[in-house]
């Protein structure tokens, strides 16, 4: 069995594992950031091929696939806003829009460490985490959703915050870059 | 809330406690240097969090239907070898996610035979093995549970699979909980000589108590119980 004939089984072996992992991920943040669900669909469809191009890429950064994917969608929506910013007709289309935010490089390498340190992190850790900062919810809601007293998502929750931040104090952050 | 019990400080930085708690801890914190530094740091930490979108921790594909997917594949498949990866790993990069995670090892007897080579040339210790015929769609199906750190790489040789079939891979573990450990299509090639899958999913190998085969669509095709 030669290259070609591999190669596309392949490339969509990766591309249907991405997308059935991280399908509904992607397209809900592309969906916020643009304001549209087509062009949401068009960042998630290059998003993936970009992973195929890049999939070395993935495999030696020490960053979470899901982080990788969130950061390239994101470059994707702003060079796509930057090119549109040079044709005033559709500027109106984009200004009330959350603004896509800062300095993309580095914000990059920031995504990417975080959701890494997330993954060292214990998942009772993570877990109350994605609950109070992330889904927005309080210690009482909090309490109820993960079926564990109000006192205790208090504890976890700083002992979570201290946990994250002896990862990302850590050698392994720096390694992450 | 004792001098120096700061634990409520998490919940405080993060804006989940009630009103009335919040008034007593910036009582607390008007008068106690400690409390202040130590809320400093753990504003740092809530900055930190703010890199990452509440949208990554939603997992699965799309909830309607797969027409992206569909066109993506198209995209993929029009492109020319020249836009293609040099070397590609991708079991190796979707293991790297750890979390449900899946890598085909193709329909093809090459791709089968080098993912074998780089993910582990005999099965470690400590794996199952188990293989099962289902009487009504007369699909076998022979399962290796390897053993990794808190988590499990599933192999399967399917045969008597028919081509163009959409099929998942479902692991059940002793709680009763299911995680799809990938899904993939059916090539007429591995149709004929076995279809080759691997998955991983973050259950230990003694939480696995089966691993089945099933169609997107929903229709059964074989269970080996480990």
């Amino acid at each position: 069995m030669g290259d070609t004939d591999r190669r596309p089984d392949t490339a969509e072996a990766l591309i249907r594992s991405l997308y059935a992992e991280h399908g509904r991920s992607l397209l809900a943040y592309a969906t916020r950031l643009t304001g549209d669900r087509a062009a949401a669909e068009d960042v998630v469809q290059e998003t993936l091929v970009r992973a195929w191009k890049h999939a070395d890429d993935l495999v030696e950064g020490k960053g979470s696939v899901r982080g990788w994917l969130l950061t390239v969608a994101r470059n994707i929506v702003t060079d796509r806003a930057r090119a549109r910013a040079v044709r005033p007709a559709e500027v109106a289309e984009v200004a009330d829009r959350p603004p896509v935010e800062g300095d993309h490089s580095e914000s990059v390498v920031n995504t990417m460490v975080v959701l890494d340190a997330l993954d060292q992190v214990s998942p009772e850790h993570r877990e109350v985490l994605v609950q109070l900062y992330y889904r927005g919810r309080t210690v009482t809601e909090a309490a109820k959703e993960l079926g564990v007293p109000p006192g205790t998502v208090k504890s976890r929750s700083y002992y979570a915050l201290r946990a994250l931040r002896a990862v990302m104090a850590g050698p392994e952050a720096e390694v992450a870059r | 809330m004792s001098e120096h019990d700061h634990t409520q400080l998490g919940a405080y930085v993060l804006g989940s406690l009630a009103p009335d708690e919040v008034r007593a801890l910036d009582e607390h914190l008007a008068g106690c240097a400690e409390a202040r530094e130590e809320l400093a740091e753990l504003e740092e930490m809530k900055e930190f969090l703010g890199e990452v979108p509440p949208e990554a921790f939603l997992d699965g594909p799309p909830e309607d239907g797969d027409l992206l997917l569909q066109r993506t594949l198209r995209e993929v498949r029009a492109a020319t070898p020249a836009d293609a990866p040099k070397r590609r790993r991708p079991w190796l990069l979707v293991a790297a996610a750890a979390v449900v995670v899946a890598g085909a090892l193709g329909g093809g007897v090459v791709i089968g035979r080098q993912s074998v080579d780089e993910v582990a040339s005999t099965p470690p210790a400590g794996s199952k093995h188990v293989t099962a015929t289902d009487a009504t769609s007369k699909v076998t199906m022979a399962t290796t549970v390897e053993p990794r750190a808190g988590w499990s790489w599933i192999n399967v040789n399917v045969t008597n699979l028919k081509p163009g079939a959409e099929c998942e891979m479902v692991v059940t573990d002793k709680a009763g909980k299911t995680y799809v450990a990938g899904s993939w299509v059916i090539s007429p090639k591995a149709a004929r000589e076995g279809s080759r899958f691997g998955g991983g999913v973050l259950v230990p190998v003694d939480q696995v108590k089966s691993v089945e085969i099933r169609t997107v669509q929903g229709e059964h095709v074989v269970t080996t119980p480990v």
